[in-house]
């Protein structure tokens, strides 16, 4: 399965750019958790079972996952569904599968499971040009765990499945002018959703973003807290563990959602630059390995692991900054989780796999 | 060739994305540089305002000792407690909250709260001051469980006065700076002193409040001190004030049953010794910030409490006033002591007839027996022969007209007067029949117990006008410095004859058949002489009666012992008590206990509550009540009105 030639084509320096991030993200988790707590080893475990995962994901020629994607789809719906009735509860949604000394979050899977689904569909070598029926079809394939996760109720997991199905169709050649119109009707559909499908805490949150100061001690608060995070750590930053918004607890879940901000304040924008450089690097690496793959479907499936992994940098990065309104989004490699950091991991499993095989018949 | 086709559709589209991701990635690290970089000062500072906050540490006022050295005014710790509103979300839950843990009524709480609702939000609010221990208990409890997270308890240090509002005049009492007095050195919220001693010395006494930075987190709860300036207590201020006469005349007064003023030095230096003014105010209510029905009861009090009737109540001297009319006549050399003069029970000066308080008269008497025996027509005779404007003169050199000088705030100026201050006055002319009521201390003549004081020193110490001061060292620091005293006012050497006539009639008084018999003490040859104060003429006590007003006289006695070589000397007013020489029983218990200090002796104690002493028949200091003086009579009234009626 794994020949040995195989291992020098293996991206070494794309692995060491997201290990180097992984390292960052756990540093800081000890440092905004206050030092050496069972949060930093819930995350060490969470490494080196992702990094098991990416080895698995790896040794597997992408081609036969893809060949079993259905039922890989299949299983992680199953999951959905599953949650969805009994999964664990916590903040008021129903997430996690409950596993003793872990907590399985299967939305985070599904992110790679549409893409290995969708890859196959579109990479299938039939025809040039894709369909307005193919582009159904691959509405549809991501409309169900979509509609599942946005029940759980986890809008901003849900939200990260578009670009998947967005990453993997554009490369696949999806028209433009069907994007510009997509791009149109969501733009129309936004006070529509507003008035009927948002809950009134998600409304809340994009109008406080508009003016964070309309509530500067309730919804907009982690906002503002947020910018003078950043903001107050300078060119050089605080210093390791010496932040004092994220230590102090001014900003919520720094460990999590906000890790990026606690970076910002302790390195400072030497720091920044460095972590989004890394981020950076492993984008365009990724995206390299798009162009360099063999086959039409590991292109597609780079795309699409890919799309929702960058999706949710930019996101995350911006609302750090407090740029953006405070979602539930985690940074991929470095906010804490188990179960984002694993699936993340596989993620750079299937992306490696089809660099390295593409000598591969 | 689909293919081909296929692969570069591909490569352009991921070059467009690689295109997008880096412009994207370009764009964050812009916003980042915009926050980090361009707009880092202000964020800054808006994190050190989220986890920094400065408390202020209240220096502790400087310790009063008196003149030996016992502690008379010191601090106590009490609790403050407070509002701080920074990360307060629904001040009105804590309002109610803090009311109903401090078992406080709500809406008075929030009357306190409302005026400070527009000041910054990190600006404590004090909402209990000296607060109960019960009340911090409970506080400190609630703050620990999250419930009342943005309620501070301080320790704050507290002015402690002794009880039984012991000498309050002297040591007045401190509140929070008003507006006006904001400003060199003074804080908003600043406690300073506002009367007595606390405020004239306020700038020594105050020192220099601290401030503690501490780290709090997001709840407000304090992580670790960041910094802190410790306070700098006030200096400690040494006062000329003997604690045990302070208490013996004070004493002296309640025992006498009224109240009055006293005011007793060295007449050698001027040093206070004690100084009384009753009824007093507990300066302790001060303190921790006076609440407002405590305030407008002292200031309603139609006994006036608030009112230091030493240096601020001014009143007719009675016969006291015959000591200054000797003193001139004898030192004008228009007598000598050796004049004699015969009563027969009243005399007439410019067509009107002046009673002597002796219906039958004195007979035959010199000086030293007029002094003895207060008569009346002696000193007529001799204000007369005087005129106004000499006897002005050497009311001035003894330090009744205008103010002693006396360190403390606020001392009324005492009035003797002359014809000058007739013509600037009312523009009309004196005429000389005024001066005869003048020359037995009545007419416009109103002084207050503190010049009083200054004369029977002056006349102790053979002419030297001191000026009466409290402060006697002050602890700069580096131990005891002695302050510096105030120039001696006047310094007029009395001739040997003068001084001997005026002090072998005024221990006459005491000693021989004069009024002042109740306080002598053998072997200790106190001199004095009794005065009654005319609260109200005849006329105008037709007129005011049934009004309620206390319309009784009140009584004098200044006094120095020993006879040669004086070294202590005072005055003791005695409000609305009718007769001089009631106040002479306090004068003794004074001097007693000064030699018994003295000389190392136990210090006399007063015994159980004298009965009401009877009457003697006739008062010899008793004003004679004349119809036919009409002018006299109508100003004595109007210059008693304030601060007696």
């Amino acid at each position: 399965m794994f020949e040995r030639r195989l291992y020098h084509h293996v991206d070494w320096g794309l692995l060491a750019a997201v290990l180097a991030l992984c390292a960052i993200g756990l540093s800081q988790i000890y440092s905004a958790t206050g030092g050496w707590t069972s949060i930093v080893e819930t995350q060490i475990y969470g490494v080196l079972l992702g990094l098991i995962a990416l080895v698995v994901c790896l040794s597997v020629d992408y081609r036969s996952l893809a060949d079993k994607s259905h039922l890989i789809y299949l299983a992680v719906i199953a999951l959905l569904i599953y949650v969805l009735f009994f999964g664990a509860v916590r903040g008021g949604s129903r997430r996690w599968i409950d596993l003793g000394e872990f907590n399985l979050q299967p939305s985070e899977f599904a992110k790679a499971a549409l893409a290995l689904v969708l890859a196959k569909f579109l990479g299938e070598g039939r025809r040039g040009a894709i369909t307005y029926v193919d582009l159904l079809i691959v509405g549809a394939l991501t409309a169900v765990p979509l509609i599942i996760v946005a029940r759980q109720p986890d809008l901003g997991t849900a939200a990260t499945l578009i670009p998947v199905a967005f990453g993997v169709a554009f490369v696949a050649g999806m028209p433009m002018r069907l994007l510009g119109i997509l791009a149109l009707a969501g733009l129309l559909a936004a006070p529509i959703a507003w008035q009927f499908a948002l809950q009134d805490y998600q409304k809340e949150r994009i109008s406080t973003f508009m003016d964070p100061a309309q509530d500067a001690r309730g919804a907009g608060y982690q906002q503002i807290q947020a910018r003078i995070t950043v903001g107050s750590g300078g060119p050089w930053g605080k210093g390791f563990t010496e932040g004092t918004q994220g230590q102090l607890r001014f900003l919520p879940v720094a460990h999590n959602d906000f890790i990026f901000s606690v970076l910002a304040e302790e390195q400072g924008f030497a720091g920044v630059i460095v972590t989004l450089g890394l981020y950076l690097f492993v984008i365009l690496r990724a995206l390299e390995s798009a162009r360099l793959s063999k086959d039409r479907l590991g292109a597609y499936l780079v795309l699409g692991v890919l799309a929702s992994f960058t999706f949710q940098v930019i996101y995350n990065i911006t609302m750090s900054a407090g740029l953006a309104p405070v979602k539930g989004l985690t940074l991929p490699l470095m906010s804490y989780g188990g179960s984002s950091m694993i699936a993340t991991l596989a993620g750079f499993g299937l992306i490696l796999n089809v660099r390295m095989r593409r000598f591969t018949n | 060739m689909a293919v081909t086709e296929d692969r570069r559709r591909i490569t352009v589209r991921l070059t467009v994305l690689q295109i997008g991701v880096v412009v994207t990635f370009a764009a964050l690290a812009i916003g980042f540089w915009f926050l980090q970089i361009v707009q880092h000062t202000q964020y800054e500072e808006m994190a050190e305002n989220n986890h920094q906050r400065t408390l202020a540490l209240r220096a502790p006022r400087g310790v009063l000792f008196d003149r030996n050295g016992k502690v008379l005014v010191e601090n106590r710790h009490s609790f403050n407690i407070s509002i701080v509103r920074e990360h307060t979300k629904d001040l009105d839950r804590t309002i109610r909250l803090l009311a109903a843990v401090a078992g406080l009524d709500v809406e008075q709480l929030r009357q306190i709260v409302d005026p400070h609702r527009g000041e910054p939000t990190y600006r404590p609010i004090v909402v209990i001051e000296d607060a109960s221990l019960a009340q911090v208990a409970a506080i400190t409890a609630r703050r620990l469980d999250f419930e009342l997270p943005d309620v501070v308890v301080e320790e704050v240090p507290t002015r402690q006065y002794p009880t039984d509002a012991l000498a309050a005049h002297l040591f007045g009492y401190v509140g929070e700076a008003s507006e006006a007095q904001i400003g060199d050195g003074i804080k908003s919220g600043a406690i300073i002193g506002q009367s007595g001693v606390e405020r004239v010395y306020n700038t020594l006494l105050m020192g220099q409040d601290g401030a503690r930075r501490v780290v709090v987190n997001s709840v407000g709860r304090e992580i670790r001190t960041e910094a802190e300036v410790p306070p700098t207590e006030g200096r400690r201020v040494q006062l000329t004030i003997d604690y045990d006469l302070q208490k013996a005349a004070e004493d002296g007064f309640k025992h006498a049953g009224f109240n009055g003023s006293a005011l007793i030095l060295d007449p050698r230096n001027g040093e206070v010794l004690s100084l009384v003014s009753l009824p007093a105010y507990d300066p302790n209510d001060f303190a921790a910030g006076i609440d407002r029905a405590t305030w407008a009861a002292l200031n309603s009090d139609a006994l006036r409490p608030l009112q230091n009737r030493a240096i601020q109540g001014r009143y007719s001297p009675g016969s006291i006033f015959k000591i200054v009319v000797a003193t001139a006549a004898l030192e004008e050399g228009i007598v000598d002591p050796g004049f004699k003069v015969n009563c027969g029970g009243g005399a007439t000066f410019f067509g009107r007839y002046f009673l002597c308080h002796l219906r039958g008269g004195h007979g035959v008497v010199d000086m030293r027996t007029a002094i003895e025996k207060s008569c009346n027509v002696y000193f007529y005779t001799l204000g007369n022969m005087l005129g106004v404007d000499r006897i002005h003169k050497w009311a001035e050199k003894l330090g009744l007209v205008g103010l002693t000088g006396i360190d403390l705030p606020n001392e009324q100026e005492s009035l003797v007067p002359s014809t000058e201050w007739k013509r600037r006055r009312t523009g009309e002319r004196w005429y000389p029949g005024e001066t005869i009521s003048v020359s037995i201390g009545q007419g416009q003549v109103t002084v207050t117990p503190a010049s009083l004081a200054v004369m029977i020193a002056t006349v102790a110490n053979g002419g030297t006008r001191v000026t009466p001061h409290v402060i006697r060292a002050v602890d700069e620091g580096g131990g005891w410095k002695a302050a510096t005293p105030p120039a001696v006012a006047e310094r007029v050497a009395f001739r040997p004859d003068t001084l001997a006539a005026l002090h072998d009639g005024l221990w006459m008084v005491v000693n021989a058949k004069g009024t002042g018999g109740r306080a002598r003490i053998p072997g200790r040859d106190v001199a004095g002489k009794t005065g009654t104060a005319q609260v109200i003429s005849i006329r105008g006590r037709q007129a005011a009666r049934g009004s309620g007003l206390d319309l009784r006289d009140h009584g004098w006695f200044v006094f120095f012992a020993p006879k040669e070589n004086p070294q202590i000397a005072g005055v003791i007013f005695g409000e609305h008590n009718e007769h001089g020489y009631l106040g002479a029983p306090i004068a003794k218990h004074v001097i007693e206990t000064y030699f018994a200090k003295k000389d190392g002796q136990p210090l006399p104690t007063l015994g159980p509550k004298a009965a009401p002493v009877p009457v003697p028949g006739v008062d010899p200091d008793s004003v004679p009540r004349i119809d036919s003086q009409p002018i006299a009579a109508g100003v004595a009234q109007g210059t008693n009105a304030p601060g007696t009626n």
